[in-house]
């Protein structure tokens, strides 16, 4: 029954646009979400390829997070529907969302400090041996994996059993990003990937946002950086005041259009500003 | 660029770290070495089991807090629960006729769960601060122990029952068996389990936790049970050292205990501490007492000898971290 699911989801996004029209991964119809009297979204619609870059641009209190929230499951939509992989994305909370495929890298790190660079990445997805009741760590083969995983996107991998808190803003965003990467997630969402970065951190960040989607992973980045969302993305939707303003190809628009569609200073896809 | 980002650093971390554990350790082999050589009765057999002897009980409450510690709180109810335990155990056994002393124990630590419930729930669950909430359960413990014996001791206690507070076996207090297995259990428990990790996840930063998918509510939950159950059979092993239940005993118990967690190297604000550093406050904090005792100084200067390694373990600390 899911895969037929799936099937029809994808067959309604795609609606006999064109032939070669990628495949949907996520969209949200016209959702909305109310906190007691005030609207942070109305009747906001947003469609996502799969394997591309995608880019969730709009000034401060457009929405932009909340939006994030709601696709992760951290709360829940107050009207509308979202669907992801072909299936309905009613999330609970964000653990079913990572079930499901989507993870969340989080602008303030959710990273422990405290702890060391295999432990974070395998935070609350433990490897055990012996008896499984006393859920006893494996460290060696975690030690071992995390290497692995961190390795996988080029970087300079930083000393696997040392402490998080001895790591640069830039390492550690990467440890999030890989760490998100390494559990068959399908969709990958950044808010704000490299806002407390310097220039050389941030390029290695953006090199490994690179390496995401050429390792066939969605993406979906909340960037206040216009260079940024232009150097990384595919397409890009603009929110402003709760509603969507639209979506351009980013290789068919330019920065004054997306500007201008941010402070509503020119109206997008028809709507009247 | 990426390579240059970290490794000084990194390396200076894990560094100061090895410092202050091995720090500590230090301290307290030069404290065993210069008593050792200055006062020959020290490096007794007796004296050396009397130390064992008098610090386990503390020792075993010191051992739950040091979870609480690296959890991001601390248990202010403990000395409370453990005189509440020690009453309980007496009245059970004394009454409860052929079965009293499995009953007692049993008793005492389901009281132990009760209290730990109680103050997990209310940490964890109604965000009460843990310095209020266990302030609070300690005051209303110690004023229930009062209200229940009138102030007076529990006697008639099996004498038999004695032996597991005073007895030895190959010469080793039993009390502190006790201690050594429940140290290498919780120091297991802490290291090599994910509930010890995600205890350490938690005290380091809650959001992450919850945010990976654990639930930092259930264990700050669970950790103040396990504290609790500590105190409670700290609580059974002072009936064994005085064959009665003491409404007034273990007085002051958490604050050493605190002290003890904190000069083995755990930080206040969370997220770090060992129970091998745990075991080696509460030993320097007993040899010191035991100490200043052999020289014959009054029995009042080791709160101050207290208070005065605990500030100077904090304080080297923080100049070695600066």
């Amino acid at each position: 029954m899911s895969t037929a699911s799936e099937g029809i989801g994808e067959r309604r996004y795609v609606g006999g646009v064109e032939a070669a029209t990628p495949r949907s991964i996520l969209s949200v119809s016209d959702v909305s979400r109310y906190f007691g009297g005030v609207t942070a979204l109305e009747n906001v619609s947003m469609a996502l390829n799969a394997g591309e870059i995608t880019g969730l641009v709009g000034d401060n209190g457009a929405g932009k997070s909340t939006l994030v929230k709601l696709i992760s499951g951290v709360i829940p939509p107050s009207a509308g529907h979202i669907e992801f992989d072909g299936r309905p994305a009613d999330f609970a909370s964000p653990s079913q969302a990572r079930t499901a495929g989507i993870e969340t890298v989080y602008q303030d790190l959710a990273l422990a400090g405290n702890m060391t660079v295999w432990a974070n990445v395998f935070l609350g997805r433990e490897r055990f041996r012996g008896p499984r009741f006393l859920h006893l760590l494996d460290k060696k083969a975690m030690i071992v994996a995390a290497r692995e995983m961190l390795g996988r996107f080029q970087m300079n991998v930083p000393p696997i059993e040392g402490n998080v808190d001895g790591l640069s803003g830039g390492q550690r965003q990467l440890i999030s990003i890989a760490r998100a990467a390494a559990w068959g997630s399908k969709l990958i969402i950044m808010d704000e990937p490299t806002a407390a970065l310097g220039v050389a951190e941030t390029q290695a960040v953006e090199g490994v946002i690179r390496t995401l989607k050429d390792r066939g992973f969605s993406v979906l980045i909340i960037s206040h950086n216009l260079d940024q969302v232009f150097r990384l993305t595919d397409r890009i939707w603009v929110l402003r005041r709760g509603r969507m303003i639209g979506e351009r190809r980013t290789a068919a628009t330019d920065p004054n259009e997306i500007v201008s569609m941010i402070t509503g200073a020119r109206a997008g896809n028809g709507e009247v500003a | 660029m990426a390579q240059s980002m970290a490794g000084p650093q990194q390396s200076t971390s894990s560094f100061s770290q090895g410092l202050r554990r091995n720090g500590i350790l230090g301290a307290f082999i030069i404290v065993v070495v210069a008593l050792a050589l200055t006062k020959q009765q020290f490096w007794s057999i007796e004296n050396i089991t009397n130390i064992l002897q008098q610090n386990s009980v503390i020792g075993i409450i010191a051992c739950g807090m040091t979870f609480a510690i690296i959890i991001g709180g601390f248990d202010l109810s403990v000395g409370a629960t453990a005189a509440m335990a020690s009453v309980v155990c007496a009245v059970v056994m004394t009454t409860s006729g052929q079965f009293g002393v499995p009953l007692g124990v049993g008793a005492a630590i389901a009281a132990g769960i009760m209290v730990g419930a109680i103050n997990g729930a209310l940490i964890a669950y109604l965000r009460i601060n843990p310095f209020v909430a266990t302030l609070g359960m300690m005051t209303i413990i110690r004023g229930l122990v009062y209200v229940s014996t009138n102030a007076t001791p529990v006697f008639g206690v099996p004498y038999e029952f004695t032996n597991l507070g005073l007895g030895k076996i190959y010469g080793a207090p039993i009390v502190t068996l006790i201690f050594a297995a429940i140290a290498l259990l919780l120091g297991a428990v802490l290291q090599l389990t994910r509930f010890g990790h995600h205890v350490y996840a938690t005290g380091g930063n809650a959001r992450a936790t919850s945010v990976m998918g654990i639930d930092p509510d259930r264990l700050r939950f669970l950790t103040y049970v396990l504290v609790s159950v500590c105190a409670a059979i700290s609580g059974v092993l002072l009936v064994g050292q005085t064959a009665s239940g003491q409404p007034q005993a273990a007085m002051g118990y958490e604050l050493t205990a605190i002290a003890a967690v904190i000069v083995g190297g755990a930080s206040l604000g969370g997220g770090y501490g060992r129970m091998f550093g745990t075991v080696i406050g509460v030993l320097l904090l007993g040899v010191v007492s035991n100490g200043l005792n052999l020289f014959g100084v009054s029995p009042f200067w080791q709160p101050v000898a207290t208070g005065v390694i605990l500030i100077l373990a904090v304080g080297l600390d923080r100049t070695r971290r600066d």
